[in-house]
């Protein structure tokens, strides 16, 4: 009985015009989107590819130690699966320096495809999103005369005077109606697939094919959802034009409108009283104490004069940088010396600049750590929590729900792009210990070349790989169980509603 | 009769629970607007303020010699902040608010002798959206509003304003009354246009009370007139959708199929399309990276010393000027006028991939709205490029009274570029002319024309669509 049933509701879905058209929409849409989606991937895998070259070689034009400062820029490759859901991939700066003075932030990346920043005015819309969107309206669409239309028609009486059971029913229904709506899913999943495999720039890892399985799933799941919603609807209304009606403000309001208008909300008004001020003041004062140990050292070196010249007379390029910006607190002060000569007579001179960056640079990276702390927890204060308040108030949608998920699935959320940043701050220390173990502080290959440029086909070079599945799968969970929850707590309505309902 | 049509078919709208939807969620909307822009604009003109007496105070301190005036440029040039924001703000975030008029980045010498570059107009390409770590959203601002939630609601009230009086045979009963098929349509439109307009205007009036009394945004007449405007052109966008929701429920038996229809047809026309094809057209007219535009700028440099390789030699400050700072002269004037036209090559090569994204994005009503609404509002791109037109006059008129003053100077080889040749006298900082950004409504309603004619074509052709297939409903 129960399979006469589903066979029954399958057809009655399958068969109608508001079924065919959702198919065509989602259809045309998945594959004229995947197509923008694979030639922007493209376009930022390439750019990727040259910045990543460039600023290889860029390090070894460094002739001495004090000058890889700066030099080092490490670049994040695109994530494929931005496709199916962009997230802040695409968006947030990709390329960063690494230097011993400064520990890497998210706010010191800078873009390394420096494309028409009006582009941004034009968002592109991801797999996802089309998911999103319209086939939610289609669950709804399935589930607003599910019962108060067989009702209305009076067929729903037909079918209780047989000997079938009211949930027996109800989950006929639910099966048949999730199965026209996963049949959209899949083809929509398997025409971006063999697109991406026509482009053949986008090699899918077994990693990804797992990531993809999570997003369908979630899909699913999140289609569910509004599947129940429309039923639970269907079953508290008398009829059919009502069901609808209610479904739609349900729906737009849902999807389309609370998003939006909490994160605009929450953008607008959250004002945390910054601490930006007070905190650049305490770095100021950080890098005044360094400052203060750096020319008391120079006072008492035993060479006249309180410059780092030291007296050296030769042809030499020097630099030092104090740069200050108090919107992201990024403060850093490196100091840069190259003698491509020195004279005899200087030679004395030399053990001295020796002992003084060896003195310096160890006390500058702890400066720049102790930076690191306070701006750490300024910057979090003022614009992470701001950001994080505004996920967690989204998330009452079920659609927000979906999209946070997929990005956790996709990797393309901020806790992935955190990642990326502790991996370069890693790598800092890596730079660092570098440093150390070749007594680069204390060398002469710190500021002189004069006997030969330095070697860095040693220097430890940059690696990212994405956190694994399980990682995904863990920042997933939370909202894929509020999403089950959800579900759960719509069926058990709907299921209590129904069995007590009089036909 | 047409009015006693309406009369009934309002009635019934007033009742209904769309309606009490309608006025609920734009009652919200606006609200939660009017309290998001308060006092945005006050905060804008104060920061505005500050930054443009930091620039003259900048700038009179750099009058005090024609030559530092010279090299110097007038300062950064400021975007004035729009009280009509609130209306339309979404793109405002990636678009510059100034340009930068400011001095040339090198220099050389030799011998004791030394030469800067003079200033040049410089426009910054900042792209904020690479710390944003907020999530995705669309601004709550008129334009959106209007665009997504008017139109959602205009399919609400008419998907079953033919389809459902046929379902229950109402539809006959009205033409049997002596009463043409045009009336009834006309009517069942005016009655959904009424109902739809009153939440509106409500809600937009209370948005506009309280950002009024809020004193954060001052609204003169010529704010009135363009609010006035940007109101008629809602109501056009939302009788296209009133137009295109009697067309589908004209041709469609049941109520349901004609929702359906038309909210895949909205989803797509309205949600989805504008970001698709923007997305998609943006690339057909690819710009300069970066890296080319420096390997341009890096090759003109060297063209340009090739040209003027016999310059080194000394300007010197006689009267008239010697042959070798005229040669110097031409030097510095032609490397900044070769650097200015490369950059602005560049900005006009965005601005066309920027325009033709923008006129493909048109095929959606949701985008010309968007655009209408953001050029009354003197926000968003169009006002950005008329603020660079401005930039552009400004830039020719300062040039030109550089000229002027050293002209005038006695003591100046005439020479302008070097040091040597160029007036030192101090410069009455009354007389430089400012630069001051001016909104202008001739050109914002030159800008709205276009997008209006266009949603109401589509307008006109939809209804007359509807009116069309109406006449031939089987009843």
């Amino acid at each position: 009985m129960f399979l006469t049933l589903i066979r029954r509701e399958l057809l009655a879905n399958l068969m109608t015009f508001r079924f065919s058209v959702a198919m065509v929409v989602t259809l045309s849409l998945v594959v004229a989107n995947t197509i923008v989606l694979i030639a922007d991937y493209e376009r930022r895998l390439t750019s990727y590819n040259t910045a990543a070259q460039q600023h290889h070689h860029k390090v070894s034009e460094a002739e001495v130690y004090s000058a890889v400062e700066g030099k080092i820029r490490v670049d994040r490759p695109p994530n494929t699966l931005s496709i199916f859901n962009a997230g802040l991939d695409r968006r947030l700066g990709n390329s960063i320096n690494v230097r011993h003075t400064l520990v890497p932030t998210l706010w010191d990346t800078q873009s390394h495809s420096a494309d028409n920043p009006f582009l941004n005015l034009f968002s592109s819309v991801d797999l996802v999103f089309i998911f999103q969107v319209i086939l939610s309206l289609l669950a709804l669409l399935f589930a607003h005369d599910a019962i108060a239309g067989e009702r209305e028609a009076g067929t729903l009486r037909l079918t209780m005077a047989n000997p079938v059971s009211r949930p027996i029913i109800l989950l006929a229904k639910y099966t048949s109606a999730m199965a026209c709506l996963i049949l959209p899913l899949i083809i929509s999943l398997l025409l971006a697939l063999i697109l991406f495999s026509v482009s053949g720039s986008i090699l899918l890892k077994s990693d990804d094919w797992l990531r993809i399985g999570g997003i369908l799933l979630t899909s699913i799941i999140y289609l569910s959802a509004f599947y129940l919603i429309g039923l639970l609807i269907s079953a508290t209304t008398r009829r059919t034009a009502t069901a609808l009606m209610l479904s739609m403000v349900i729906w737009s309001s849902l999807v389309l409108i609370y998003p939006s208008l909490s994160v605009f909300t929450v953008n607008r008004l959250w004002h945390t009283p910054s601490q930006l001020e007070a905190a650049y003041q305490e770095i100021e004062q950080i890098w005044e104490r360094f400052e203060k140990e750096r020319m008391d050292y120079l006072k008492n070196d035993g060479v006249e004069g309180e410059n780092t010249n030291f007296n050296i007379k030769s042809g030499s390029s020097w630099g030092t940088v104090n740069l200050g910006y108090s919107s992201t607190l990024k403060y850093f002060k490196p100091e840069y010396r190259h003698w491509t000569n020195i004279d005899e007579d200087s030679e004395p001179q030399v053990p001295y600049v020796k002992s003084y960056f060896q003195f310096s640079e160890p006390r500058r990276i702890r400066a720049a750590e102790q930076t690191w702390l306070v701006r750490q927890k300024a910057l979090d204060q003022v614009y992470v929590r701001k950001a994080n308040v505004a996920r967690n108030l989204m998330r009452l949608s079920p659609a927000a729900m979906y999209d946070t998920s997929t990005e956790a699935w996709a990797g393309t959320d901020l806790h992935s792009i955190a990642d990326f940043i502790t991996t370069v701050q890693q790598y800092r220390q890596t730079i660092i210990d570098y440093f150390y173990d070749k007594k680069a502080f204390s060398s002469r290959q710190w500021f002189a070349s004069d006997r030969g440029a330095i070697d860095l086909n040693d220097l430890p070079r940059f690696s990212y790989h994405r956190a694994d599945v399980l990682t995904g799968l863990k920042r997933a969970s939370g909202d894929m169980a509020c999403l089950l929850l959800i579900n759960l707590v719509l069926f058990m309505a709907t299921f209590l509603i129904f069995v007590r309902q009089e036909v | 009769m047409i009015w006693h049509i309406t009369k009934r078919e309002l009635y019934d709208h007033l009742n209904s629970l769309r309606f009490a939807f309608t006025m609920v969620l734009l009652l919200i909307l606006m609200i939660i607007n009017a309290i998001g822009y308060l006092g945005e604009y006050k905060a804008q003109s104060v920061a505005y303020q500050e930054k443009v007496s930091a620039s003259l105070d900048k700038m009179r301190s750099n009058a005090d010699s024609l030559y530092t005036l010279l090299t110097a440029g007038p300062g950064n040039l400021y975007k004035k902040p729009s009280p009509l924001s609130f209306c339309a703000n979404s793109g405002e975030a990636f678009i510059p608010e100034s340009a930068q008029g400011s001095s040339a980045s090198w220099s050389a010498g030799f011998d004791g002798f030394s030469i800067r570059g003079i200033w040049r107009m410089k426009y910054p390409q900042t792209n904020p959206n690479l710390w944003n770590i907020m999530p995705d959203y669309t601004d709550v601002d008129w334009g959106n509003i209007i665009s997504v939630v008017l139109s959602l609601v205009a399919i609400l009230f008419t998907f079953d304003a033919i389809s459902s009086e046929q379902e229950h045979g109402t539809l006959r009963l009205i033409l049997s009354n002596s009463i043409s098929r045009g009336t009834a349509l006309v009517s069942k439109f005016l009655a959904a246009l009424i109902t739809i307009s009153i939440p509106f205007l409500i809600a937009a009036l209370i948005n506009l009370f309280l950002l009024y009394t809020s004193g954060s945004t001052p609204l003169g007449a010529s704010e009135w007139e363009r609010l006035g405007i940007i109101a008629l052109i809602a109501f056009v966008y939302v009788s296209i959708f009133l137009a295109l929701g009697l067309l589908i429920s004209s041709h469609v038996n049941h109520s349901s199929t004609s929702l359906t229809i038309l909210l895949l047809v909205w989803v797509v026309w309205i949600a989805l399309l504008p970001f698709t094809l923007g997305a998609l057209t943006s690339g057909l007219q690819p710009t300069m990276t970066s890296d080319e535009l420096n390997a341009r700028r890096e090759n003109l440099r060297q063209n340009l010393d090739e040209q003027y390789k016999n310059r080194w030699s000394k300007a010197s400050r006689e009267i008239p000027a010697t042959k070798e700072t005229l040669l110097w002269s031409k030097y510095v004037m032609e490397d900044a006028k070769r650097n200015e036209k490369l950059d602005e090559e560049h900005l006009d090569a965005q601005i066309a991939q920027i325009q033709l994204a923008r006129s493909i994005t048109r095929i959606s009503p949701a985008s010309s709205v968007r655009y209408a609404i953001e050029s009354l509002a003197g926000t968003g791109f169009t006002r950005h490029v008329q603020f660079l037109a401005q930039v552009g006059r400004y830039a020719g008129e300062f040039n030109e009274f550089l000229v002027e003053s050293d002209s005038v100077d006695s003591e100046s080889p005439h020479a302008i570029g070097p040091k040597e040749g160029t007036s030192q006298k101090p410069v009455n900082f009354e007389s430089i002319p400012k630069f001051e950004d001016r909104i202008s409504l001739s050109g914002a309603y030159n800008a709205a024309a276009t997008d209006f004619m266009l949603l109401f074509l589509f307008s006109a052709v939809l209804f007359a669509g509807a009116f069309l297939s109406f006449l031939r409903v089987d009843v």
